[in-house]
């Protein structure tokens, strides 16, 4: 197989070099800048490292992101046979690098006491976001797995960031173990799918399932493949270990465990699973289907009474990845379009909400102390009024209330639904909506109770935490009023 | 249509029974051929006629694991170069530049192991408790100290 | 002029996002600023924007409907913003429509809104809460603009429940007393019936006409629809419904009294000039659909006449300043539903412009009397402020003799008379019932201008009225008094400029009836205000022992008592609705439906409960979940 680079090719990769160089880069400052301490500059309890790394992080992703249209020029193209740049992915691309923005500047807030965090924070978070890139670019198992594994061995480590505490290292030993096993159930499915068809480009494969129902060997590796992505984005029945993860790991992590991780692996699902004609693939729908109606059950009832609030948005987060199933089976040969602006709205939406959600946490949270049980925001409304606010506008997105972003991701996966017939998944999506009214409403009403206990002591907000919350917050609101922005844009989305 | 109508049922039975019968025959035979003894020693774990003392979990360093870690993960990288030296000709410059970055990536992680004292044995440059990849090392007691 | 249209709303809106944001640490002469600005530019702009519109629409060819005839379509301007959500078979898009009905609303919002907000910086400088009061009105008014400027229903009702939202804040703007929370709510709850009746009105709407924008509804409707339709009838029901709960119309007028709670500002500008007019103007504005619904249009006349003698009655009898101001907010908005009931449809907007300016002025001055005599209520422990406030006395008569309809020289006249005289030609019981009330009317107006101003001094007020609150006084009195020469009848040799304004929205109302009726209401009601000026003069000012006299104990005084208590309409909800029903709940408490919702909820906690038992914390248990899923798909792709 020969190749040959051209200026396209590397015009059409820039993002993802500028990300994946900048984590060298800043393995490098850190080594070099961990003694280099400049006394009376910084303010106390922070390392230069930290500080460098996190500067030169944002600046990354940032310019990461203002790359993106130039590579958006040479789109869209296949470099290699291993990755494919074209307007989905860059639109995927840039919301996965806003929102590691927003857990980059919102860790920095979260570890801006810790002397001896150090800076490495940044650097798994940069591993993992070119990791989660390479995952929307790809189009062949190898990148694919490659994508998958760089994002699962930065997790494992963020996860069990916080060393001094036995939770976050029981939930980095949990992620690591869980996602071992997943991974190879996903290597098995590659191999049995490789060994019948004789392909490992995704495209082709998506062509292969469109045309005739498969041979079993062929459908039993895709459904061993549906595992390790289950895993990833947390379906019912492979979430167990949502939860423990989600509660031990530190909030940024979380945040980012929550959005980056399964956008990512959403977007790749979606892009080769998207279109395909399900009447052909009758043991892939009912699997999608029994998990989607699952996840969002599970998930919302587990969250029914539950008193600790990340916890609470792990089993939210589960559920709501069961909405956006729907767009995936609603879309068929004819809903393709409609499915995918329903679907990169929903995430878009979920990934505001959510971001805002775990960034409330990880304002109100240090590593020696995490705000995680409902004592801690009871009365918030009183001790941090706008956090308060902040925080009660996301639940009532992530509800899916007008006016919010959340009610028009909602309201475009439902017309999905709808328009495909979905009678049943329809159903169980409104009935999900109700039950999960119950807990948003039972935290936000939490809020504004007068608290019982002790308070909690106050904590200083930090300006680069608050700083991401006004501008999700402005998302929210501007884009639940005015969503005609990101509707041209996932129009444009659909037609590159 | 189920997969089960489009394939056929008996290999799948066939395969499962044989399973089921060989793992059974293995058991039952090695029950009734082999010798039972409930002895004093039969408990015991086999140390070449040695008698073990003292228990197996005493402490070992962590650097020893690192140690061990980092040979193994670059020795697994170092792979590559050998895969590489094989198609060195055809993958001409752009593979060059290519190996050229990967090695490049696998010093900048050397450097770092390096600068931040994970190589350092027993005698840690920076004190107990600044190093990210050693846990151990400093352990929780000495954590925010330095 | 015509692109800015949506700076109007947008101009308020911004300045509550400023003050919601900063205000709190922005110095309280910025705040001020702020508020009046954001409110000063938007009337500037609507005033701009009002003189194009006229200028354009007098130039096109516009042939004046047929006597009677609805103007469809109505010369209008239509700004297309954006669209909200918009799918197959469902949109809803955010659309401006200014026509001749909404630009008045316009006019008047931004005018009497920046008028007071200028007055509240005065009135409100001592009060702890500063920003959030002027936030909360900046917020009210680009709610109000929106509803009235919205083009299409669903953003129509989004305006209504915002200013309800912000009416809600508003009366409960002193939260810390409990009487003041719990007004509040009972204004929120009882407006909510309305509400709801609203809502469905729209879904049907909705689901019949296939649209919810305005020109369309009306244009489908008339064309759909035959006159006195089953659909167009139960659809002009539901709207009536949400309007007469948000004009405290009867039988949903009981929360207006009790708003009083709110600074007087609120009471002037939310609870008599702008929201609770937004009945009428709802159903000014779906006027088709009432001419489509005959009885149901009777209906409105009928309630706006009984409210207006209803609450006349009670505004007699209330001892509390705002409280009379209050009643008599419902009394003239019960003038309006008159007017609309009998399709003298911009009679009745006619009304609602000489309303707003002369009710407002009235609770303005009332807001100064009320503060500088020490946050005293009772009209009888006032007496004798004519030589102590001379500019409050000058400004407080021009508004009620605006308020009593004085006849020719105030604006109340002229839109009272317009009013009365379309009512003589098309219902004479609607029309005795408008006269009895003029009656009440300029007594209990004057009464208060009497037992106030006049008689011994009882409270020494103190300081000065500031410049800032002046100055809205003297506007408002100069507008109360002059305002109706915009729509003198020809009759008295003038020219009905408004009324042919509104023809180009509104039906017009006909010219069949003859001169002469028309000088004979115009006469009757004349003499009935005059007579009923005489007689408070009479009473509370030459023989104050009179008015003593009448509320001596014996029948008369058990009357006096019920029309007080707003004739026991609170008394008798409370035993007829919310007794019985909490008593049916506390009965029912185990019945059959209930036990259903129980029994979801019971399962719900129950799976929870047996769900999370499966959340463990092991991990040997996770990954074998895991493993069985997988085991699990496999098993449905196969045998399923």
């Amino acid at each position: 197989m020969s190749w040959n680079w051209t200026m396209a090719d590397a015009q059409a990769l820039l993002p993802l070099m500028v990300v994946s160089a900048a984590a060298v880069v800043v393995l490098l400052v850190l080594a070099c800048c961990r003694r280099a301490g400049v006394a009376g500059i910084l303010p106390a309890g922070e390392t230069p490292a930290t500080r460098i790394g996190a500067v030169l992080t944002v600046i990354a992703l940032a310019a990461a992101l203002a790359l993106l249209p130039v590579a958006g020029a040479a789109a869209p193209r296949s470099v290699t046979f291993l990755v494919i740049v074209d307007g989905y992915g860059l639109f995927f691309a840039g919301l996965l690098l806003s929102a590691c923005i927003a857990v980059a500047l919102l860790g920095h807030s979260y570890f801006r006491q810790e002397t001896s965090a150090g800076g490495e924070f940044y650097v798994l978070l940069l591993l993992a976001a070119a990791g989660a890139m390479t995952l929307v670019f790809s189009r062949h198992f190898a990148s694919f797995f490659l994508g998958l594994e760089i994002l699962s061995v930065s997790l494992y480590a963020l996860a069990a960031y916080n060393r001094a505490s036995l939770a976050g290292l029981e939930a980095g030993v949990k992620y690591l173990v869980l996602a071992a096993s997943s991974a190879s159930f996903l290597l098995l499915g590659m191999a049995f799918v490789y060994a019948k068809t004789g392909t490992m480009d995704l495209g082709r494969l998506a062509q292969l399932l469109n045309a005739a129902p498969q041979p079993a060997l062929v459908t039993v590796g895709l459904l061993l493949i549906m595992v390790g992505v289950g895993f990833k984005l947390a379906l019912v029945p492979f979430h167990l270990w949502t939860a423990d993860v989600y509660q031990g790991a530190p909030a940024a992590v979380t945040a980012f465990i929550a959005t980056v991780s399964k956008g990512a692996m959403f977007a790749l699902l979606m892009r080769y699973l998207v279109g395909v004609n399900f009447t052909l693939q009758y043991p892939l729908l009912a699997v999608l289907t029994a998990v989607a109606v699952g996840s969002m059950f599970v998930g919302n009832l587990l969250a029914l009474r539950q008193e600790n609030v990340k916890r609470l948005l792990a089993y939210s987060s589960i559920a709501q990845l069961g909405y956006l199933l729907v767009t995936l089976l609603a879309a068929g040969p004819g809903g393709r379009e409609l499915a995918i602006r329903a679907a990169g709205g929903f995430l878009a939406a979920y990934f505001i909400a959510t971001l805002g959600a775990f960034g409330v946490v990880s304002l109100l949270s240090s590593p020696q102390r995490e705000a995680e049980s409902f004592d801690d925001y009871r009365g918030l409304a009183w001790r941090h009024p706008v956090l308060a606010g902040v925080l009660a506008a996301m639940l009532l997105s992530l509800a899916g209330i007008p006016l919010t972003v959340g009610f028009i991701g909602k309201f475009y996966v439902l017309a999905a639904g709808v328009n495909a017939n979905l009678a049943a998944l329809v159903a169980a999506m409104v009935i999900n909506s109700g039950i999960g009214l119950y807990y948003y409403l039972r935290l936000a009403i939490a809020l504004f109770t007068p608290s019982r206990a002790e308070p909690p002591p106050r904590v200083a907000i930090h300006p680069a935490g608050a700083a991401v919350l006004a501008v999700l917050t402005v998302l929210l609101v501007a884009v639940g009023v005015y969503p005609q922005p990101l509707l041209r844009l996932l129009a444009a989305v659909v037609a590159l | 249509m189920p997969l089960i109508a489009t394939m056929p049922l008996w290999p799948l039975v066939a395969y499962f029974g044989v399973v089921v019968v060989m793992v059974a025959g293995i058991l039952a035979l090695s029950w009734v051929l082999g010798q039972r003894r409930r002895d004093r020693q039969t408990g015991q774990p086999y140390e070449s006629g040695m008698v073990s003392t003292g228990s197996a979990r005493g402490p070992l360093s962590a650097e020893f694991y690192l140690i061990a870690m980092f040979f193994v993960i670059f020795d697994l990288e170092a792979v590559f170069l050998f895969a590489y030296a094989i198609a060195y000709d055809r993958l001409g410059w752009a593979g060059y530049v290519e190996m050229l970055i990967f090695v490049g990536v696998l010093a900048a992680a050397l450097g770092y192991l390096w600068k931040v004292g994970a190589l350092d044995w027993g005698t840690s440059r920076y004190g107990k408790g600044r190093l990210p990849t050693s846990a151990a090392g400093g352990g929780d007691s000495t954590r925010g100290k330095s | 002029m015509r692109q800015l249209l949506w700076l109007i709303p947008a101009l308020p809106l911004a300045g509550f996002v400023i003050l919601a944001l900063a205000g709190r640490a922005m110095p309280r002469r910025a705040v001020a600023a702020v508020a009046v600005l954001a409110l000063g530019l938007a009337c500037a702009l609507a005033v701009g924007v009002g003189v194009e519109f006229v200028a354009q629409g007098s130039a096109t060819q516009w042939t004046s409907p047929a006597d009677g005839q609805s103007p469809v379509p109505a010369y209008a301007w239509r700004q297309s913003l954006w669209q909200w959500v918009g799918v197959d078979g469902f949109k809803s898009d955010v659309v401006l429509r200014l026509d001749s009905l909404s630009l008045v609303f316009v006019l008047v919002i931004t005018f009497v809104g920046a008028m007071i907000v200028l007055y509240s910086t005065g009135f409100m400088w001592g009060d702890d809460g500063y920003s959030r009061f002027f936030a909360y009105m900046n917020l009210f008014v680009a709610m109000m603009l929106t509803l009235v400027l919205a083009g299409d229903l669903l953003l129509l009702y989004l305006g209504w429940e915002g200013v309800g939202l912000c009416s809600f804040l508003l009366i409960g703007f002193w939260y810390k007393d409990p009487a003041n929370a719990r007004a509040a709510r009972k204004a929120f709850i009882v407006t909510r019936l309305g509400d709801t009746a609203f809502a469905i009105g729209l879904f049907l709407l909705f689901t019949r006409l296939g649209t919810l924008d305005v020109q369309e509804v009306l244009s489908r409707a008339a064309a759909q629809w035959p006159a006195g339709s089953t659909l167009a009838t139960a659809a002009a029901l539901l709207l009536l419904g949400g309007a007469i709960g948000k004009s405290a119309q009867l039988p949903l007028q009981t929360w207006l009294p009790d708003a009083m709670a709110g600074p007087t500002p609120v009471s002037a500008l939310i609870h008599a000039a702008t929201m609770v007019t937004a009945g009428v103007y709802l159903i000014a504005r779906m006027h088709v659909l009432y001419r489509l619904a005959p009885q149901v249009q009777l209906l409105v006349g009928i309630i706006g006449g009984a409210t207006l003698v209803y609450a006349g009655l009670s505004a007699l009898t209330q001892t509390d300043l705002k409280r009379a101001l209050a009643y008599s907010t419902i009394s003239q908005i019960g003038y309006m539903f008159l007017a609309l009931g009998v399709g003298a449809w911009s009679a009745g907007i006619f009304h609602f412009v000489t309303h707003a300016f002369f009710k407002s002025l009235l609770f303005l001055a009332a807001g100064v009397i009320i503060q500088r005599l020490h946050e005293e209520h009772d009209i009888f422990r006032m007496g004798g402020l004519l030589r102590r406030m001379p500019l409050v006395f000058w400004t407080f008569l021009a508004g009620a003799a605006s308020l009593a309809a004085l006849p020719l020289v105030t604006a109340g006249y002229y839109s009272k008379d317009l009013i009365l005289s379309e009512a003589w030609s098309s219902n004479k019981l609607l029309w005795s019932a408008g006269v009895l009330g003029a009656f009440i009317t300029a007594l209990y107006s004057f009464r208060l201008v009497g037992v106030i101003f006049f008689g011994q001094e009882k409270t020494a007020p103190r300081g000065r009225t500031p410049a800032v609150m002046a100055l809205p006084l003297v506007v408002l009195a100069v507008l109360a008094v002059a305002a109706g020469f915009i729509n003198v009848p020809p009759l008295l040799g003038g020219w009905p400029g408004l009324t042919r304004l509104l023809e180009w929205t509104l039906p017009s109302a006909g010219i069949h009836h003859d001169v002469a009726a028309e000088i004979g209401s115009s006469l009757a009601v004349a003499l009935t205000t005059l007579a009923g000026v005489a007689v408070a003069w009479l009473v509370y000012v030459r023989k104050p022992a009179w008015s003593e006299a009448i509320v001596r104990p014996g029948l008369r005084r058990l009357v006096w008592r019920w029309w007080n208590a707003g004739w026991g309409f609170d008394w008798l909800y409370d035993r007829l609705f919310v007794r019985p029903f909490v008593g049916l709940a506390r009965l029912n408490r185990d019945d059959f439906i209930d036990s259903f919702f129980d029994s979801v909820a019971w399962t719900s906690r129950q799976t929870h409960r047996a769900l999370s038992l499966t959340q463990n914390g092991q991990l040997r248990w996770y990954a074998m979940v895991m493993a069985l899923g997988a085991i699990l798909a496999l098993g449905v792709a196969i045998f399923i």
